[in-house]
């Protein structure tokens, strides 16, 4: 008896193991969704809280957790990696291609992505057309969203809850310093160049201030306003002229001392930079950037709200957003579509974005009505019209020359000339790194 | 017919109760390590990756995977041979120390002529930091070092810089804390083997050398390392393959850039490169087969020289 016993157990513990590798295998196929009767749990993936914060405020009925809403009967549940390195894309990547063996509980429903490796979602069959979910009305969309979501046919794959036409961000109290006035138009008329923004440096540096927290803050913009991709039709890597001026610029804002660092933007140095004990009169963004990611700045305590405000700058750009995309196979496309159409064409949703989340939204008329609005102003940006300033720049807004590997590109190209910019190597050498970089990376670019 | 039931006893074989209860050692063996090792081996001759959310191959291609990473890099390098270079060179300085100080903490810990009181609580306190998740610890080092970090306002604040110290952008403080890290993390594990290796040592062979009046450094030499190696050569091998899988320190403290000028790439960072967005199996395969060879090769050699020179 003990015999049989054991050699029991010893085959359920084969058993068990062996077991492990069946979860997925189908056994349990998903009950199909078509009669109407939709998944009860709603799985988004995001790289942040940004959406999913929003989501929580003017979608669900309910928020039960950081990681959980509720809205009717169904679950919304969040998984979320960093985007750093390319780890969202990766994570994101392996659920896509699991996706048709996922449980129809685990399966993507709605997804986030950047600008920088949109293209690699949208050209896939990993999303699907939201027209034929029910999207339809991108009237009051600004066109360089929808165009970002569509696929080379132009089927639409998804859409964007924000626009990003960027500015730069200035302490009214330096520029005061500095330039003698705070008042947009003036600084404005300063630096409306690149040689007109040097000079505004060399007068800051004058006064013990820096004009950028980090060489990294620019970069958006030079690569923002490049005339070939990063990776051209054939498969090879190219370094644009413009990134190269980011980094003629990078190289003489060092040696001027007119950066505080060379580090990541992200980093706590740079971000030190927002409290009000910070040095730097430029910051550059769009609208989520002051709102989102300028935290030290926002401080009540240590930051200072109110002495900001935007300008255009040197030269026209945009930087991200964030658009939600439809995965293929979702058991939610109803609500998937749902969710949508609140942020792009819901009127009350999106005035409320702007109103009391400092968004510039994706829905034109609303910000046309801020923009004219005289008694709207932004209390971070001195009551700022700041949606005012981003409907003109937001005519501006070209999407183009991207590719899919343009999220590593970008942070491998600011990280291996950060060595020159330190003067650990040479400027080719730190290129030649990049390009091994890329290299290793991504085995189907062709490095030169 | 008691008897004959006594002699059917007798002949029952446990031997195969033996072959059960180390069962389920090698079935989780099989499947967790060596048929992935076996994986690993045969993918290394294969094309394949992932091109977006496209999956190249599986295409064989014989070595080319192996060619490849012999190949010079665009700055004019065999990326392979200096990150291997980096590796070794990383575990030496945080392994040297380790060792000189676990060796010492060892000697005095089991010295009964020393006797030290509160052994316990040293012994705990001098293992903690190998309980932190090496991600974790570096992590933390990355904020205390950061040019806005503790560190150097301490040394601002006290004059001993003038400026902020880029404590992660040079490749002297890089590689020092790297080497730093390893050697806070395993000076304790290696002081407790080492101290048990000691402990197993015959007391009296220590009483007569001292009563036949040898010094502290003769006693070392002649009784307590000789008779040390087998253990010595354990806590040496392991550390080495430690070493030479090095990754989460250097990874989490350089964000995976191994900056500066890939000087604290280590030869699993390189691995993991290969592994990222694009998930390329084959050369991360080839990578992993190497490392296998040359781990083998390395402890073979260390094995066999410390052997035979202790004969």
């Amino acid at each position: 008896m003990k015999k049989l016993l054991s050699i029991l157990l010893a085959v359920l513990m084969v058993f068990a193991l062996v077991g492990c590798s069946n979860n997925n295998g189908g056994g349990e196929t998903p009950a199909p969704t078509d009669e109407g009767g939709e998944g009860s749990v709603l799985n988004v993936w995001t790289w942040n809280t940004e959406f999913w914060d929003f989501l929580g405020k003017y979608y669900a009925d309910e928020v039960v957790d950081e990681y959980t809403l509720k809205k009717g009967d169904v679950t919304i549940k969040r998984t979320t990696y960093p985007s750093d390195g390319g780890a969202y894309q990766d994570a994101l990547d392996a659920a896509l291609l699991n996706q048709a063996n996922a449980a129809a509980d685990e399966k993507v429903d709605l997804f986030l992505a950047e600008a920088d490796y949109i293209i690699k979602y949208t050209n896939s069959d990993a999303t699907m057309d939201v027209k034929s979910i029910g999207v339809t009305d991108f009237s009051n969309t600004y066109k360089y969203t929808v165009e970002a979501a569509s696929d080379a046919n132009g089927v639409v794959k998804g859409v964007s809850f924000q626009c990003c036409p960027a500015a730069v961000i200035y302490r009214r109290s330096i520029a005061k310093d500095v330039l003698g006035t705070d008042d947009p138009a003036e600084v404005q008329a300063a630096m409306d160049s690149w040689d007109k923004f040097n000079d505004v440096a060399a007068q800051a540096k004058a006064k013990g201030y820096y004009m950028i927290p980090t060489t990294n803050a620019t970069y958006r913009i030079f690569s923002n306003n490049t005339t070939s991709p990063w990776v051209t039709a054939d498969g090879k890597l190219n370094i644009d002229a413009n990134i190269e001026a980011w980094m003629d610029q990078s190289e003489d804002y060092v040696k001027n001392g007119y950066t505080a660092y060379t580090s990541n933007i992200w980093g706590d140095e740079a971000t030190s930079e927002m409290f009000k004990t910070g040095k730097t009169m430029c910051f550059f963004g769009p609208a989520w950037y002051f709102n989102f990611s300028m935290g030290n700045a926002q401080d009540p305590e240590k930051g200072c709200p109110g002495d900001w405000a935007i300008c255009q700058g040197p030269q026209a750009w945009f930087w991200g957003g964030t658009w939600m995309l439809a995965a293929t196979g979702t058991d939610n496309p109803t609500m998937v579509a749902d969710i949508m159409n609140t942020f792009i064409n819901n009127e009350e949703v999106c005035s409320k974005l702007v109103s009391e989340d400092a968004q510039f939204s994706n829905n034109q008329a609303v910000n046309a009505k801020f923009a004219a609005d005289a008694s709207y102003g932004n209390a971070f940006l001195g009551d700022q019209n700041d949606t005012a300033v981003f409907v003109e720049l937001a005519k501006n807004i070209k999407f183009q020359n991207v590719t899919a590997y343009d999220q590593l590109c970008n942070e491998g190209l600011q990280t291996y000339f950060q060595e020159c910019l330190d003067g650990n190597v040479d400027r080719e050498t730190a290129i030649a790194n990049f390009k091994d970089y890329i290299k290793t990376t991504f085995p189907s670019v062709t490095v030169e | 017919m008691e008897k004959k039931k006594n002699i059917q006893k007798k002949s029952i074989s446990y031997a195969k109760w033996g072959y059960i209860f180390i069962a389920p050692f090698f079935i989780i063996y099989a499947i967790f390590t060596l048929y992935p090792q076996l994986l690993t081996v045969y993918n290394s001759f294969f094309e394949y990756y992932r091109d977006g959310l496209t999956v190249i191959g599986p295409r064989f291609v014989g070595f080319e995977n192996y060619k490849t990473l012999f190949n010079l890099n665009s700055a004019g390098y065999v990326p392979i041979f200096k990150f291997l270079g980096n590796t070794i060179w990383l575990w030496v300085i945080g392994a040297l120390p380790q060792f000189v100080i676990a060796m010492m903490l060892a000697l005095f810990f089991t010295s009964t002529r020393l006797n030290i009181k509160g052994q316990q609580f040293f012994k705990t306190v001098i293992y903690m930091p190998n309980l932190i998740m090496a991600s974790a610890f570096s992590m933390l080092f990355f904020a205390l070092f950061s040019q806005v970090g503790p560190i150097n306002q301490l040394l601002i604040s006290s004059g001993m810089a003038s400026q902020p110290i880029n404590f992660l952008g040079m490749q002297v403080t890089v590689q020092s804390l790297i080497g730093l890290m390893n050697f806070l993390m395993w000076f304790g594990n290696t002081t407790i083997l080492l101290m048990a290796g000691i402990q197993g040592i015959d007391e009296s062979l220590f009483e007569s050398a001292r009563l036949d009046g040898s010094t502290s450094t003769q006693v070392f030499f002649n009784i307590t390392m000789p008779l040390l190696m087998p253990i010595f050569i354990y806590v040496f091998i392991t550390s080495m393959i430690g070493g030479i899988q090095m990754f989460d320190v250097p990874q989490v403290l350089t964000n995976g850039y191994g900056i500066p000028d890939n000087t604290s790439t280590t030869m699993i960072m390189y691995l993991n490169n290969f592994l990222g967005i694009s998930k390329n199996y084959g050369m991360a395969g080839a990578v992993s087969v190497l490392l296998f060879i040359i781990t083998a090769i390395l402890s073979s050699f260390v094995f066999k020289s410390i052997n035979s020179n202790n004969k």
